[in-house]
């Protein structure tokens, strides 16, 4: 029934080569030595370079690529634990209303703050816990300003699910905490692959708690590195390049696997209005 | 229902205990401090913060910062020119994704790659372009015999790039957001209007567009929110400069915070700014509200 519009497809592929090149040209650089990033040619080689001086040993970039997985690891878990107990309740089960408006009003305001602003009581509250400086600390702040997310999104599924199914299993002698792991819990599985998958992306990407709660070096997560490679920018080109790849292909990848999970966390509570 | 009818120490308090208590602890409590703060002299000696109270004196102090009050100009300028610009394109691109026959399972795909990679390395792709000496595009005009140019170097060229950075960065969103709801548009409601004789441009102005407005607006408010808060790409590209012509309210935050350790200071700014936001979104609900009523009900929720 739809005709092939050349006007269409033509603007289309303007808009995915706008998309791809900016990607593709730094790819392309982190395999170029610094004689033909620094050419005003178009000249190109091809080394392995600048790969092997990121990871070379004495270098943070190994470090902090550590760092960036175990807070990932570390957010994911908490997100997944904490959103679909908390959505669970919040969606199924009964809480005194006051509970529930002041709940859901922190969850709706905290997306809308600028982080940048809570950051010196961020920094204090840290402090007083013991984990300024950590991952620890860096996965309880990615995990608290991913949580609003979680729990909406884990709402939404538990929404869908029937009340009956529960009340079924209460009858048959389950106790509430068997319903919501054994019955709950496995419906509601595609809703615990779209917090998981987006959450992960959202705490790889992290920067700003990064670069005010760690004092740099291998104490920091990956996006920390690379932004102080940037600011000894043009000295090393090709690393910076390498290094930005290193960062972005994996999601990327992790895009074309998991779209279906990342188009449920991108447009989220958004659609839903 | 037994749980339920308890007064308290059922699951359901159990299990909503770890989300309030990372709510009260990460948030409530940061935000306590910061209004606090704003209230006071806070001096850092020696790793430790001795506070006083000082009134409304930072806040009177704000009026006087000329930087201050340029970079909610400067964050203006940035919000009004890169929310309609990824919202227009974002629509663009949904109805090019919607209407084509040959490349829709690819662009649906690949038009989302932005959108997931970090704004760290989204600011370091462009900082590989738009470098005046080395990037791909004053190479690309010298090689089209064309003068290169400083970008990131001149005022209006850094506001420029760093709005460009942005729109290229967040319209997969707005793209997502439309795109979906379009998928949602009853077929029959166009395929009457069609039968009845209406123009595809008719189709679009009195149809697609009224039935999309909810997600638009949906849309363009997510899109605020993220210009009010950016900061990463922002910080990386041109540190706010040259001089103060993109330091954003954030990067301003930033250096009263960190350069200045004003902390008193900078928290009546953060005050400010967090108040300016939600009365916004105050003022953004109450429009909505009308929204809806003026188109009627069932269209929103999508």
């Amino acid at each position: 029934m739809k005709r092939t519009n050349p006007l269409v497809e033509g603007l289309l592929v303007v808009f995915v080569l706008a998309m791809v090149v900016p990607i593709g040209w730094m790819v392309v650089l982190a395999f170029q030595p610094g004689r033909t990033i620094t050419s005003p040619e178009w000249d190109f080689a091809f080394t392995l370079g600048n790969f092997a001086a990121l990871l070379a040993p004495g270098e943070p970039f190994l470090a902090q690529l550590g760092n960036s997985l175990a807070i990932v690891a570390g957010t994911v878990i908490l997100c997944l634990a904490v959103g679909s107990l908390a959505g669970y309740v919040l969606s199924l089960l009964r809480l005194p209303r006051a509970l529930t408006v002041v709940l859901l009003a922190l969850a709706a305001f905290l997306p809308l703050v600028p982080p940048m602003a809570l950051v010196p009581g961020l920094y204090v509250t840290l402090q007083n816990l013991g984990v300024l400086g950590t991952v620890q600390g860096l996965i309880l702040l990615n995990t608290v300003f991913q949580l609003p997310f979680s729990v909406l999104l884990m709402k939404v599924y538990f929404d869908n699910v029937p009340p009956a199914l529960r009340e079924a299993a209460l009858v048959d002698g389950a106790t509430e905490a068997r319903v919501f792991a054994a019955v709950m819990l496995p419906l509601v599985r595609p809703g615990l692959a779209a917090v998981g998958v987006f959450t992960a992306i959202m705490a790889w990407n992290e920067f700003l708690f990064g670069l005010t709660m760690t004092s740099g070096g291998v104490t920091s997560p990956l996006t920390v590195g690379i932004a102080s490679l940037v600011q000894q920018y043009e000295v090393a080109w090709g690393e910076m390049a390498a290094a930005g790849s290193l960062a972005a292909v994996p999601i990327i990848l992790l895009a074309i696997v998991a779209n279906r999970q990342i188009v449920a966390g991108l447009s989220g509570g958004a659609v839903k209005g | 229902m037994r749980t339920a009818r308890r007064p308290f120490g059922g699951f359901a308090e159990w299990a909503i205990l770890p989300f309030a208590a990372f709510l009260a602890v990460f948030a409530v409590y940061p935000l306590a401090q910061l209004v606090r703060m704003a209230f006071s002299d806070v001096q850092l000696e020696q790793g430790l913060f001795t506070w006083s109270f000082a009134g409304v004196a930072n806040f009177v102090r704000l009026l006087d910062d000329p930087i201050a009050v340029r970079a909610v100009v400067v964050t203006t300028i940035f919000t009004v020119s890169a929310v309609p610009a990824s919202i227009v394109l974002g629509t663009l691109a949904a109805v090019l994704v919607d209407r084509s026959t040959l490349f829709t399972g690819l662009a649906r795909n690949v038009i989302l790659w932005p959108a997931v990679i970090a704004p760290v390395v989204v600011s370091l792709m462009w900082l590989l372009i738009l470098s005046p000496n080395l990037g791909a595009l004053n190479n690309l005009l010298a090689t089209l015999g064309l003068p290169g140019q400083g970008w990131l170097g001149s005022p209006t060229g850094a506001m420029g790039a760093i709005i460009a950075v942005d729109v290229w960065h967040w319209t997969p969103v707005v793209f997502l957001i439309v795109y979906t709801a379009l998928r949602g548009m009853d077929a029959d409601v166009l395929a009457a209007a069609r039968v009845d004789g209406a123009s595809e441009r008719q189709l679009l102005w009195h149809i697609v567009i009224p039935l999309l407005r909810p997600a638009l607006l949906a849309a363009a408010l997510i899109r605020l929110v993220m210009c009010v808060k950016a900061f990463d790409e922002v910080y990386l590209l041109t540190r706010g400069g040259p001089g103060s012509a993109t330091t954003l309210v954030t990067l301003h935050i930033r250096n009263v915070f960190f350069d200045r350790v004003e902390l008193g200071y900078g928290a009546s700014y953060s005050v400010v700014i967090v108040a300016v936001v939600a009365a916004v979104l105050a003022l953004w609900a109450a429009g909505r509200r009308w929204v809806i009523r003026a188109n009627g009900n069932g269209v929103v929720t999508g």
